[in-house]
């Protein structure tokens, strides 16, 4: 049944009515149900394949943040269509006596125009709660209904993981999140996906022996697992963290492309005094083949001049673990594997909606990164 | 020492706390049940969830005679039955067994040090641990002198890195063998070397307390005496003495629960806001409030025994029939009391403390009950149907915090109680850590927050040492005097009721 229009007054009423059955007719095994409202989540699906992809993460959302969720399904057409659907979404708690309820309302469109969208979703959001706007897929500021809503919101959530420009997007990401500055603040899934590398990576330099050899380090490798897309972003969010941290600079010009491989120089501040007053970091990105799983596939930080140390974090060729090796000098290496469960896009949704303000590490990242994208992708045309 | 952390520029805005330094573990009595239970499988989900850094390692300290590799084998088995997270991914184990060794002595052997010296050393140049080391005494308390004076003896007291020493409770049995202990430690370690366990701290709902009180405006103004009748804190266990009853007959609930537990619940709750929070400013706070208590009237204690009963539906035997424990024993399984915190704050406003084994029901609460309105001007309710507010805060099972208010029935005149609930598992679908993970975790990194401070363990004791004398020095009780499965003896319910309370119903 198609309609072109929508009752709101209809909606309520029907949430009304579900939450009064729950309190009239508790469920069979007698257990409570609490409604537990901490944010409202707009989730603009491009297509029905990503609405299909929200639909599967909502319930394991509620557990973690219960939430009122309204799925707008953003479909192109000629035809205006639209119609809505509502549902409550509840899970049992660990000790399973109680279960917690939140909403979600599907609203089902094609051919809208983005301003009729945005009139049926902001009546529909619970007065005096954060809310979030998750837009995967690609050009995410692109589209004419996160155009609309985005200001409204406290935070916008994109994929950089699904870009299909990914140089370009990268660079319009970083210019949305300085300009955006305030309200609202950005996420990026591709980010979130990088935080047990950082991880990893930091803590080689927790150890007080470890740590001087950070301020030394010349030569950064960084492969990740080649998608059908080129997409250099994670690797590039990564260098870009490491370089806004330890305050290296982006060269001018000092970009170069061969094949699939980028070549990136920084300037890293000198270490103590002497002629080695500058210093360069060289970076190499490349795609590589053999992970077992999407995202980075190794990283390696090296110190080459005067005593050598290399920090190499990498996937094995299981999907659970990380390997870590720690080299300095002749002293025998410390190795040791890591679990490194594969994150679903649950979990990473959740994890960006624990953030209350603006990500101040993955802005200064992004910036840098964005930075070194605009200057890759102004020297050379080829499709990278 | 914990500077090096802040200089790792790449530790901030990680989301994941920092992790500590390498550094080996000692574990003495590493074939004891504590270690199998609670410690290992504790190192473990630390290491699981990458909370410990490349090359940690653990040495255990035991006279059996065992091998690194069997005793590997038997921690791996420990931590599957044992472990949250379920039995051990098999290549994470590989990974984390290979830093783990078994040290072979006696506790009084100077040789067992020696050699320990040695592998200390050898386990620093292979693993790159730098010298930090962790003590932690998981042995009969009995040992722990010993074992003291022989780390003192053989320059284990200090490193090239940092040294730090756990104790696992009872710390002392009473105020004067509390101080001895103390002066033991302290004349071998510093005093900020030294870490007193009490694992109810490392409890996350317990920890909550603090953050619950200090991070809601709302409830501090009224959390006074001009707005609280009075406090009831109760932790009841369902167990009986399990196969400790030798130990437990020495010990009884006042040392084994209230002396420790029940008084950092207590202090928690009562509190003044320290202006910052580290391990001092809060532990600071906290002796204030022990300092403050008004020695304990005699006729303010209950003492209770269980006799058989059941427990879970099941009959259990009595107190005196378990094994261990002598069959005339005077040993209480039960307390109540109630005392008095003398400061501004709290004057006149009665705590009341329980404690058993063998109730009906395993809960840990603290429950706030709020005087009540002044008068009654709904003329259809008569006054004494109003029931007072009481804010619950319970620790275990169902953490959370409740709310006890008066509502109208719906189209009849009547004012009923309802609660407003509020539970970490349902707002927060996670599962909370185990208390030892992250007491391990902050000791490794020097955080002495959630661990007892001399000064605490000594006034806690100075304030239950005259009663557990009176006690010794009065005539015997008719125990038992409760049965297992009730909410323990009469006397503890007539106690309170001739304060004209009652206790919560639980
Ligand atoms: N178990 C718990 O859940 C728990 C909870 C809270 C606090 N605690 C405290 O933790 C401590 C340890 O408890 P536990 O239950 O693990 O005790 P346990 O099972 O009796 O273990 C004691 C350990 O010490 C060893 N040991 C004793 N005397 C020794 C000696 N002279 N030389 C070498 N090794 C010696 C024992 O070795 P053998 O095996 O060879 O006898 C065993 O490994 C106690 O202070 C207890 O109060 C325990």
């Amino acid at each position: 049944m198609s309609q072109t229009a929508i009752d709101i007054g209809a909606i309520e009423r029907e949430l009304r009515q579900m939450w009064q059955e729950q309190a009239i007719h508790p469920n069979a095994g007698g257990q409570a149900v609490i409604r537990a409202l901490t944010l409202n989540l707009i989730a603009r699906a491009p297509d029905d394949a990503w609405a299909e992809q929200i639909l599967s993460v909502a319930p394991g959302l509620t557990a973690q943040h219960p939430n009122r969720t309204v799925i707008v399904i953003d479909r192109p057409g000629t035809t205006v269509e639209v119609q809505a659907q509502v549902q409550a979404l509840c899970t049992l708690t660990n000790a399973g006596r109680t279960q917690v309820c939140g909403e979600q309302i599907t609203i089902s469109a094609r051919g809208t125009p983005a301003g009729q969208l945005a009139g049926l979703v902001l009546p529909l959001l619970v007065p005096d709660l954060p809310v979030v706007l998750w837009a995967p897929g690609p050009q995410p500021f692109a589209q004419p209904l996160v155009q609309r809503l985005y200001r409204l919101c406290d935070r916008v959530i994109v994929d950089s993981t699904t870009f299909t420009e990914p140089l370009t997007e990268l660079a319009e990401l970083a210019t949305f999140e300085q300009k955006a500055k305030g309200a609202p603040a950005v996420s990026d899934l591709g980010w979130t996906r990088l935080t047990p590398w950082r991880e990893l990576v930091a803590q080689f330099f927790d150890s007080r022996t470890f740590l001087p050899h950070l301020h030394r380090i010349d030569e950064i490798v960084i492969e990740y697992a080649a998608g059908t897309v080129v997409n250099p972003v994670a690797a590039l969010l990564f260098v870009g963290w490491l370089a806004s941290c330890l305050k290296w600079a982006p060269l001018e010009e000092a970009v170069g492309v061969e094949g699939e491989t980028i070549r990136l120089y920084l300037r890293r501040p000198a270490v103590g005094v002497g002629p080695a007053a500058i210093r360069l970091v060289s970076v190499e990105i490349r795609p590589s083949l053999s992970p077992a799983r999407a995202g980075l596939a190794s990283v390696v930080l090296r110190a080459i001049d005067n005593q050598r140390a290399e920090f190499v974090v990498a996937q094995t060729d299981d999907a659970g673990h990380a390997r870590t090796r720690a080299t300095v000098a002749d002293t025998p290496p410390i190795e040791r594997m890591v679990k490194v469960d594969p994150v679903t896009l649950t979990d990473l949704l959740s994890s960006e909606l624990r953030l209350l303000s603006r990500d101040r590490t993955f802005a200064a990242a992004l910036n840098l990164a964005g930075s070194l994208a605009r200057r890759l992708t102004s020297y050379h045309n080829d499709p990278l | 020492m914990t500077m090096a952390f802040l200089d790792n520029p790449l530790r901030t805005g990680l989301r994941m706390g920092r992790t500590p330094e390498p550094c080996t573990m000692v574990i003495f009595g590493a074939s004891g049940d504590l270690t199998r239970r609670k410690l290992v499988p504790a190192l473990y989900n630390l290491a699981r969830e990458r909370r410990l850094p490349a090359g940690f390692s653990v040495v255990g300290f035991a006279r059996r005679d065992w091998t690194d590799e069997s005793f590997r084998e038997l921690l791996c088995e420990a931590i599957n039955t044992n472990s949250r997270s379920g039995p051990v991914d098999p290549e994470l184990w590989a990974s984390f067994a290979q830093g783990i060794y078994y040290h072979w002595g006696n506790f009084d052997d100077a040789d067992a040090y020696r050699r320990l010296v040695e592998r200390l050393a050898a386990i620093d140049r292979e693993r790159g641990t730098g010298g930090n080391r962790v003590f932690y005494l998981a042995t009969p308390p009995e040992a722990y002198p010993t074992i003291i004076a022989q780390l003192g003896t053989h320059g284990l007291a200090r490193s090239s890195g940092w040294t730090r020493i756990i104790i696992e409770k009872p710390f002392g049995h009473d105020l004067t063998s509390a101080q001895a202990l103390n002066a033991e430690v302290l004349s071998v370690f510093n005093e900020d070397q030294v870490y007193r366990i009490d694992h109810y701290l490392g409890k996350e709902t317990v920890q909550n307390i603090l953050i619950f009180r200090f991070a809601n405006a709302i409830f501090e103004p009224i959390w006074h005496r001009s707005h609280i009748d009075h406090v009831q804190i109760t932790v009841a266990e369902t167990i009986g003495v399990e196969d400790r009853g030798g130990y437990y007959d020495t010990s009884g609930a006042l040392r084994d629960m209230i002396q420790n537990h029940l008084m950092q619940l207590l202090c928690l709750v009562a509190m003044e806001p320290p202006s910052v929070y580290d391990a001092d400013a809060v532990r600071d706070e906290k002796v204030k409030v022990l300092r403050a208590i008004r020695p304990i009237a005699l006729h303010d204690t209950v003492r209770g025994q269980y006799g058989p009963g059941s427990a879970n539906g099941r009959p259990v035997r009595g107190y005196r029939e378990e094994k261990g424990v002598s069959p005339t024993s005077q040993t209480e399984t039960y307390v109540a009391l109630k005392l008095f915190i003398d400061n501004w704050r709290w004057a006149g406003v009665p705590f009341y403390l329980r404690s058993g084994k063998r109730l009906p029901r395993r809960v840990s609460e603290i429950a706030i009950q709020f005087k009540a309105a002044p008068t009654m001007i709904f003329a259809d309710t008569p006054l004494n149907d109003l029931e007072p507010n009481v804010l619950a805060m319970k620790i275990q099972p169902d953490e959370g915090i409740s709310l006890k208010f008066s509502s109208k029935v719906p189209g009849q005149p009547q004012i009923r109680p309802v609660t407003m609930d509020f539970r970490y598992g349902a707002s927060f679908g996670v599962t909370s850590p185990e208390a030892y993970e992250r007491l391990l975790l902050d000791c490794m990194l020097g955080d002495g927050t959630l661990f007892t401070r001399r000064d605490e363990v000594e006034a806690s004791w100075t304030l239950l040492t005259p009663i557990l004398r009176a006690w010794a020095e009065g005539p015997p009780l008719p125990f038992p005097n409760y049965e297992a499965g009730s909410w323990g003896p009469v006397e503890a319910d007539e106690f309170i009721a001739r304060d004209g309370r009652s206790w919560r119903r639980l």
